[in-house]
Protein backbone atom coordinates (compact mmCIF):
# COMPACT_ATOMS: atom_id res chain seq x y z
CA UNK A 1 0.00 0.00 0.00
CA UNK A 2 0.96 3.49 -0.97
CA UNK A 3 -1.05 6.12 0.09
CA UNK A 4 -4.86 6.65 1.85
CA UNK A 5 -6.57 9.35 1.94
CA UNK A 6 -10.02 10.47 2.72
CA UNK A 7 -12.04 13.36 0.97
CA UNK A 8 -15.24 15.02 2.09
CA UNK A 9 -17.18 15.62 -1.45
CA UNK A 10 -18.05 18.61 -2.78
CA UNK A 11 -20.84 19.04 -5.29
CA UNK A 12 -19.27 20.97 -8.53
CA UNK A 13 -20.19 19.31 -11.67
CA UNK A 14 -23.68 20.20 -12.47
CA UNK A 15 -24.35 16.92 -15.01
CA UNK A 16 -22.83 14.91 -12.12
CA UNK A 17 -25.76 15.90 -9.90
CA UNK A 18 -28.85 15.75 -12.55
CA UNK A 19 -27.85 12.58 -13.17
CA UNK A 20 -27.65 11.47 -9.33
CA UNK A 21 -31.03 12.96 -9.24
CA UNK A 22 -32.19 11.60 -11.91
CA UNK A 23 -31.25 8.13 -11.23
CA UNK A 24 -33.12 8.51 -7.85
CA UNK A 25 -36.31 9.20 -9.47
CA UNK A 26 -36.35 12.64 -9.99
CA UNK A 27 -37.05 15.09 -12.80
CA UNK A 28 -34.57 18.08 -11.84
CA UNK A 29 -35.03 21.23 -13.72
CA UNK A 30 -31.60 23.21 -14.69
CA UNK A 31 -31.31 27.02 -14.88
CA UNK A 32 -28.28 28.39 -16.37
CA UNK A 33 -29.63 31.35 -14.21
CA UNK A 34 -30.81 30.71 -10.33
CA UNK A 35 -34.76 30.93 -10.51
CA UNK A 36 -37.12 31.42 -7.61
CA UNK A 37 -38.60 28.10 -5.63
CA UNK A 38 -41.60 27.28 -4.14
CA UNK A 39 -41.11 27.13 -0.30
CA UNK A 40 -43.52 26.86 2.25
CA UNK A 41 -41.78 30.50 3.83
CA UNK A 42 -42.10 31.71 0.45
CA UNK A 43 -43.51 35.39 1.47
CA UNK A 44 -41.21 35.69 4.41
CA UNK A 45 -37.87 34.34 2.37
CA UNK A 46 -37.60 34.11 -1.35
CA UNK A 47 -34.98 31.09 -2.11
CA UNK A 48 -33.38 30.96 -5.27
CA UNK A 49 -32.05 27.83 -7.21
CA UNK A 50 -29.88 26.87 -10.50
CA UNK A 51 -31.26 23.02 -10.05
CA UNK A 52 -34.58 22.33 -8.66
CA UNK A 53 -36.87 19.47 -7.51
CA UNK A 54 -40.18 20.42 -7.80
CA UNK A 55 -42.71 19.98 -4.31
CA UNK A 56 -45.01 17.51 -6.45
CA UNK A 57 -42.20 15.10 -6.84
CA UNK A 58 -41.15 15.60 -3.47
CA UNK A 59 -43.30 13.24 -1.27
CA UNK A 60 -44.34 14.75 2.05
CA UNK A 61 -42.35 17.98 1.56
CA UNK A 62 -43.30 21.40 2.54
CA UNK A 63 -41.68 23.32 -0.32
CA UNK A 64 -39.17 22.85 -3.70
CA UNK A 65 -35.60 21.58 -2.97
CA UNK A 66 -32.56 22.79 -4.95
CA UNK A 67 -28.86 23.07 -5.68
CA UNK A 68 -27.75 26.81 -5.67
CA UNK A 69 -24.19 27.75 -7.42
CA UNK A 70 -21.96 29.52 -5.09
CA UNK A 71 -19.43 31.99 -5.84
CA UNK A 72 -16.79 29.55 -5.10
CA UNK A 73 -18.12 27.11 -7.76
CA UNK A 74 -19.83 24.51 -5.31
CA UNK A 75 -23.64 23.62 -5.58
CA UNK A 76 -25.09 23.69 -2.04
CA UNK A 77 -28.62 22.50 -0.93
CA UNK A 78 -31.71 24.78 -0.58
CA UNK A 79 -34.89 23.76 1.13
CA UNK A 80 -37.05 24.38 3.77
CA UNK A 81 -35.61 23.46 7.06
CA UNK A 82 -39.06 21.52 7.72
CA UNK A 83 -38.03 19.36 5.28
CA UNK A 84 -34.85 18.07 7.07
CA UNK A 85 -37.85 16.35 8.96
CA UNK A 86 -39.96 15.06 6.26
CA UNK A 87 -36.80 12.73 4.54
CA UNK A 88 -35.07 15.47 3.11
CA UNK A 89 -32.08 16.12 5.59
CA UNK A 90 -28.93 15.01 5.88
CA UNK A 91 -29.34 11.24 4.75
CA UNK A 92 -31.02 12.09 1.96
CA UNK A 93 -28.35 14.54 0.86
CA UNK A 94 -25.23 12.07 1.87
CA UNK A 95 -27.26 9.70 -0.96
CA UNK A 96 -27.17 12.58 -3.49
CA UNK A 97 -23.76 12.86 -2.62
CA UNK A 98 -22.80 9.50 -2.79
CA UNK A 99 -24.96 9.14 -6.23
CA UNK A 100 -22.96 12.08 -7.36
CA UNK A 101 -19.72 11.04 -6.20
CA UNK A 102 -19.53 7.26 -8.31
CA UNK A 103 -20.54 8.81 -11.20
CA UNK A 104 -18.06 11.23 -10.83
CA UNK A 105 -15.02 9.14 -10.49
CA UNK A 106 -16.36 6.50 -12.75
CA UNK A 107 -16.74 9.18 -15.86
CA UNK A 108 -12.99 10.19 -14.72
CA UNK A 109 -11.63 7.23 -14.53
CA UNK A 110 -13.08 6.10 -18.07
CA UNK A 111 -11.62 9.42 -19.52
CA UNK A 112 -7.87 8.81 -17.70
CA UNK A 113 -8.06 5.39 -18.86
CA UNK A 114 -8.20 3.58 -15.51
CA UNK A 115 -9.94 0.15 -15.38
CA UNK A 116 -12.83 -0.66 -13.30
CA UNK A 117 -12.25 -4.06 -11.61
CA UNK A 118 -15.01 -4.55 -9.31
CA UNK A 119 -18.18 -2.93 -7.50
CA UNK A 120 -19.18 -3.54 -4.61
CA UNK A 121 -22.26 -2.50 -2.32
CA UNK A 122 -21.25 -2.86 1.67
CA UNK A 123 -23.75 -2.99 4.23
CA UNK A 124 -22.71 -1.00 7.14
CA UNK A 125 -24.20 -0.04 10.39
CA UNK A 126 -24.23 3.57 9.05
CA UNK A 127 -26.22 2.86 5.90
CA UNK A 128 -24.62 1.17 2.06
CA UNK A 129 -21.06 2.04 0.88
CA UNK A 130 -20.05 1.55 -2.66
CA UNK A 131 -16.24 0.10 -2.85
CA UNK A 132 -14.95 0.74 -6.82
CA UNK A 133 -11.51 -1.07 -7.73
CA UNK A 134 -9.52 -0.45 -10.46
CA UNK A 135 -6.55 -0.71 -12.03
CA UNK A 136 -4.07 1.10 -14.14
CA UNK A 137 -4.84 0.32 -17.82
CA UNK A 138 -0.92 -1.24 -19.48
CA UNK B 1 5.88 -6.21 -9.30
CA UNK B 2 3.12 -5.74 -7.15
CA UNK B 3 0.09 -5.02 -8.63
CA UNK B 4 -1.17 -1.48 -8.95
CA UNK B 5 -4.52 -1.00 -7.81
CA UNK B 6 -7.00 1.30 -6.65
CA UNK B 7 -9.73 0.94 -4.23
CA UNK B 8 -12.24 4.17 -3.62
CA UNK B 9 -14.96 3.44 -0.79
CA UNK B 10 -17.69 6.02 -0.93
CA UNK B 11 -19.73 6.24 2.25
CA UNK B 12 -23.15 7.27 3.05
CA UNK B 13 -22.41 10.52 3.23
CA UNK B 14 -20.64 10.66 -0.24
CA UNK B 15 -17.56 11.07 1.46
CA UNK B 16 -15.04 8.64 0.04
CA UNK B 17 -11.69 7.06 1.38
CA UNK B 18 -9.01 6.14 -1.31
CA UNK B 19 -6.46 3.56 -1.02
CA UNK B 20 -3.76 2.92 -3.35
CA UNK B 21 -1.64 -0.18 -3.72
CA UNK B 22 2.00 -0.53 -5.90
CA UNK B 23 2.20 2.71 -6.13
CA UNK B 24 5.54 5.13 -5.44
CA UNK B 25 6.41 8.63 -5.73
CA UNK B 26 5.41 10.93 -8.27
CA UNK B 27 2.95 8.40 -9.83
CA UNK B 28 1.31 7.70 -6.55
CA UNK B 29 0.71 11.77 -6.36
CA UNK B 30 -0.67 11.89 -9.93
CA UNK B 31 -3.26 8.65 -9.29
CA UNK B 32 -4.03 9.86 -6.31
CA UNK B 33 -5.38 13.52 -7.60
CA UNK B 34 -7.01 12.13 -10.49
CA UNK B 35 -9.11 10.00 -8.01
CA UNK B 36 -9.34 13.21 -5.62
CA UNK B 37 -10.90 15.51 -8.27
CA UNK B 38 -11.39 19.12 -7.10
CA UNK B 39 -13.09 16.97 -3.48
CA UNK B 40 -11.80 18.76 -0.20
CA UNK B 41 -8.71 16.36 1.68
CA UNK B 42 -9.43 15.73 5.50
CA UNK B 43 -6.82 13.18 5.79
CA UNK B 44 -3.43 11.56 4.04
CA UNK B 45 -1.40 9.41 4.83
CA UNK B 46 1.61 7.99 3.09
CA UNK B 47 2.32 4.39 3.67
CA UNK B 48 5.93 2.97 3.75
CA UNK B 49 6.08 1.31 -0.12
CA UNK B 50 5.95 5.15 -1.21
CA UNK B 51 9.20 5.98 0.19
CA UNK B 52 10.67 2.77 -0.79
CA UNK B 53 9.77 3.50 -4.49
CA UNK B 54 10.59 7.33 -4.10
CA UNK B 55 14.39 5.98 -2.80
CA UNK B 56 14.61 3.31 -5.94
CA UNK B 57 13.63 6.11 -8.13
CA UNK B 58 16.58 8.50 -7.03
CA UNK B 59 19.05 5.75 -6.50
CA UNK B 60 18.62 4.86 -10.36
CA UNK B 61 18.66 8.72 -11.28
CA UNK B 62 21.99 8.70 -9.22
CA UNK B 63 23.56 6.47 -11.63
Amino acid sequence: MSKYGVSITELKEEKYLVDALREMGYRPEVHHEAVPMNSYYAEQEAKQANIIIRRHELRGACGDIGFARQPDGRLTLIADELDAYHGYGEKWLGCVQQLYKEKQTLAMARARGYTLKKREVIQTKEGQQVRLQFAVRR
Amino acid sequence: MQDQTITITIDEQGHSTLDLEGFAGRTCEKVFDDFRGGDRLSNERKKPAYFTGQQVQQEKSQR
